[in-house]
């Protein structure tokens, strides 16, 4: 029983917003940039936070999404495709004149019908969320495909690429961010995630509506995939059929590097937002050591085991301790 | 030949088995009796090697032994058919009779010349006639019990433990299976049968030993003792139970429940809640008083029937989230599997299932919260040392309160509570029946499920008696006795 006497206690006070799994992460930024900064001249400037915050933005609003789905036990390897599938059909809307705001509901409305079906088949078929979205994910893709046949739209008007602009992308991120930490401290609704994700079972009989709040939770990642979507056509000014490929590596990265247990349970949206910056400092550092790209998804991989070792090291302790 | 010689085994805050001496002779069927929960499951595991960490001694034949696993107690010729058989149902016969010991050719090949022929020999011996080639998943209960009855042959066995074999078989099963038993015995194989169906004891078993409350009662010959006695041997308590004084009396009526059925689970259930009063059901583990219960929740769905809610809404919820806005709480007997989050705090297992009001438009009210929060765990005694403390780090009894404060808080009419003691010390259970008196004086009513006769007896108003998932009798508390009740429960007649 002692043994728990330190990791027993969670959120009083002012530690309401910030768990004690947050740290560590917090100390791991503040070591890689003194690393970078003393390696890379010009690692330290202003210019430079200001690229990796415009990079990190779109992973990072899809981590968002993500972070709620992983809190409730489930995954979503769609998000990348459902990204991509949202801009697309949009940017064939674009093509044809459609006005902007007609643009921006279509692939948001995309976003919500992709997540709804995840959802769906999540709670109304019994097989693990990740296979099901890995099977929804080559099917968003392959229709993706089948419509652009691998097109690329350009030319889209700069009316399109004002969200996209300087310090805006960063802004809408931290505005999702607030939202949704909110959303999971202090609702109904995010309250009972982590109730959903800790043991399904007990919070059905408290009278939880698991599987109406888990189809939520799918409708939410696929909406903000499909934001973060119009986000990545602001910055880039085109759409490629391939957009978001491996985002789903990227995001789960940054939530388990934040600190959200991969089993469910416990989880934190500020604790995503240092992955998504740990992620995107040690990316930037490595872009500007001219590290050849390819071992991007190496360090992404190596970086998503050692979180999960942890998390599991962390489970496996308290399994012992528990009474 | 087997002596067991004062064993102990405790889990945390209960004692399973306490003391407990007896000794099996050889070539004998030997049965084991006792209610759910006298320590009969712990028993076996400490024979067959599961549970190695207790106290007291067992020999075979003189010599002392300590099972460090199953496997150990198999070598020295222990077996054990568990209720939950362990059998693959992919594999055949054969290859389920030798799993893990398949004999082998020369070159390291399973020699499956010998194996089938084995196989054939030892299902000849028990008189069955099966394709040792056979799937075993293809096979019924009965027979999959016989693939893991041969298995033990195959390993020299001299004493075969069964618990229960005869909870999923049929009648005529039930006779083969005694045949079968008869010609182990005859061939010298010990084995100790372990069940709570007293005409099955009584049939098959030259000694009886009885367990209660983790004690051994006695130990006695079938020809020197009948069914009252071994009846009086389970129920009887060394240990006098107080149970807590109640006040008022019945109240309007809350909950009639007609023709209640599913398919398999229950049948024609019918009775009527009072507020302020108890309705307890007893029953044997199987009997479908858990299963009633979660239909009535929502967590399943009934076939036929009515319920109707303060005595004019005809209820069919079709989720345990309607249940409780209608005011029918449930508390599950499986307390970490239905009841907690273990790694979540005191306060979020006790708030969850009043999120709605504590959080009317979006926002949870944390002051509120909290404030419901002390003022409803004031009545009990939580012993924690805040409410931001993991429920993980609790007790099983202090685990048991928060679930129950969970419940208070949803401010129910109708209280279902399924095996609330189960597990939990002495103290705590007092005040776990404190607070089901205390409900009732406020008008509520409670069905009450317990599987221990003496707190079925003790706090309930009526009693339902329930076998095979039917309401086979219905008693006053004062015409109430744990003998009579005992009887209904193990399919005797009334004395």
């Amino acid at each position: 029983m002692n043994t728990t006497l330190h990791s027993g206690y969670r959120k009083k006070g002012l530690k309401e917003y910030f768990q004690f799994r947050e740290i560590p992460i917090l100390f791991y930024i503040i070591f890689i940039v003194i690393i970078f900064s003393i390696l890379i001249d010009g690692f330290f400037s202003i210019k430079n936070f200001e690229n990796i915050s415009r990079q990190i933005t779109t992973i990072g609003i899809v981590s968002v999404g993500m972070t709620m789905v992983i809190i409730t036990g489930g995954i979503d390897l769609s998000v990348g495709a459902i990204l991509s599938f949202a801009i697309n059909i949009g940017g064939l809307g674009i093509s044809l004149g459609w006005p902007i705001p007609v643009v921006y509901l279509v692939m948001i409305g995309l976003g919500l019908l992709l997540g709804f079906i995840n959802g769906f088949l999540v709670t109304r078929i019994a097989v693990p969320a990740l296979i099901i979205t890995l099977g929804t994910m080559n099917i968003y893709r392959g229709i993706t495909m089948v419509i652009t046949r691998g097109i690329y739209i350009t030319g889209i008007s700069s009316s399109y690429q004002i969200v996209g602009e300087g310090l805006l992308p960063f802004m809408f991120f931290l505005i999702i961010l607030a939202i949704f930490v909110f959303i999971t401290l202090r609702t109904r609704f995010g309250r009972n995630l982590f109730a959903i994700g800790e043991r399904g079972e007990s919070a059905l009989y408290s009278g939880v509506p698991v599987n109406k709040y888990k189809v939520i939770t799918y409708v939410l990642s696929g909406f903000l995939s499909a934001f973060a979507g119009i986000i990545l056509v602001g910055k880039s000014g085109f759409i490629q059929p391939q957009a978001g490929m491996g985002y789903e590596m990227g995001a789960i990265a940054a939530v388990v590097i934040g600190g959200t247990s991969i089993f469910g349970g416990s989880g934190s949206i500020l604790g995503t937002f240092l992955g998504s910056l740990f992620m995107g400092l040690i990316l930037a550092g490595l872009t500007m050591l001219a590290v050849n790209p390819f071992w991007i998804g190496f360090i992404t991989g190596f970086l998503i085991l050692v979180a999960i070792a942890v998390d599991s090291l962390r489970h496996r302790r308290k399994d012992y301790s528990g009474g | 030949m087997v002596t067991i010689q004062g064993v102990s085994k405790s889990f945390p805050g209960v004692k399973a088995l306490d003391d407990v001496s007896f000794g099996i002779k050889a070539g004998q069927v030997h049965g084991l009796m006792g209610e759910n929960g006298a320590g009969k499951s712990t028993l076996i595991k400490i024979l067959s090697g599961v549970y190695t960490d207790y106290s007291g001694s067992i020999s075979i034949n003189g010599e002392p032994v300590r099972f460090m696993s199953v496997n150990s107690a198999q070598k020295h010729g222990v077996a054990t058919i568990f209720q939950e058989l362990t059998i693959v149902p992919e594999l055949s016969i054969a290859e389920n009779i030798f799993l893990g010991r398949e004999p082998v050719n020369f070159g390291g090949l399973i020699n499956w010349k010998k194996m089938n022929e084995k196989s054939v020999e030892v299902l000849a011996f028990l008189d069955v006639h099966l394709s040792p080639k056979e799937p075993v998943g293809s096979l019924s209960i009965a027979n999959q019990q016989i693939v893991e009855i041969s298995k033990s042959l195959v390993l020299n066995s001299k004493i075969i433990i069964m618990d229960e074999p005869t909870s999923s078989l049929t009648e005529h099963e039930v006779r083969q299976l005694f045949l079968l038993i008869q010609r182990l015995k005859e061939n010298g194989i010990t084995i100790l049968y372990v069940s709570h169906k007293l005409d099955e004891i009584f049939e098959i078993c030259d000694t009886i030993s009885v367990l209660r409350d983790g004690k051994h009662v006695g130990t006695k010959k079938t020809t020197e003792t009948d069914r009252n006695d071994i009846i009086k041997m389970m129920v009887g308590r060394s240990l006098k139970m107080l149970f807590p004084e109640r006040k008022g009396g019945r109240k309007n009526q809350l909950l009639s429940v007609k023709g209640l059925t599913r398919k398999g689970e229950f049948n024609n259930i019918s009775f009527d809640l009072y507020g302020g009063e108890i309705i307890g059901f007893a029953g044997l583990i199987g009997a479908g008083r858990t299963e009633m219960a979660k239909s009535l929740f929502g967590t399943t769905l009934y076939d036929s029937g009515e319920i109707v809610l303060l005595g004019s809404k005809k209820i069919r919820f079709k989720h345990p989230g309607e249940a409780l806005e209608n005011g029918v709480a449930y508390l599950s007997e499986d307390r970490k599997g239905e009841g907690l989050m273990l790694q979540l705090t005191i306060k979020e297992n006790m708030s969850i299932s009043i999120l709605k009001r504590i959080a009317p438009v979006l926002f949870v009210r944390n002051k509120l919260e909290r404030e419901l929060i002390r003022s409803y765990s004031k009545t009990f005694k939580v012993k924690m040392v805040s409410t931001d403390q993991m429920v993980e780090s609790l007790s099983g009894g202090n685990q048991q309160k928060v679930i129950i404060t969970r419940l208070l808080m949803t401010e129910s009419q109708v209280f279902i509570f399924d095996e609330p003691t189960r597990g939990i010390d002495v103290g705590a259970k007092y005040e776990i029946y404190k607070i089901m008196n205390d409900l009732t004086e406020k008008g509520k009513g409670i069905i009450f499920i317990s599987s221990e006769l003496p707190e079925v007896l003790g706090i309930s108003d009526r009693i339902f008696c329930m076998r095979e998932g039917e309401i086979v009798k219905e008693f006053n508390k004062s015409e109430a006795d744990p003998e009579t009740i005992m009887h209904v429960l193990t399919g005797g007649t009334a004395v």
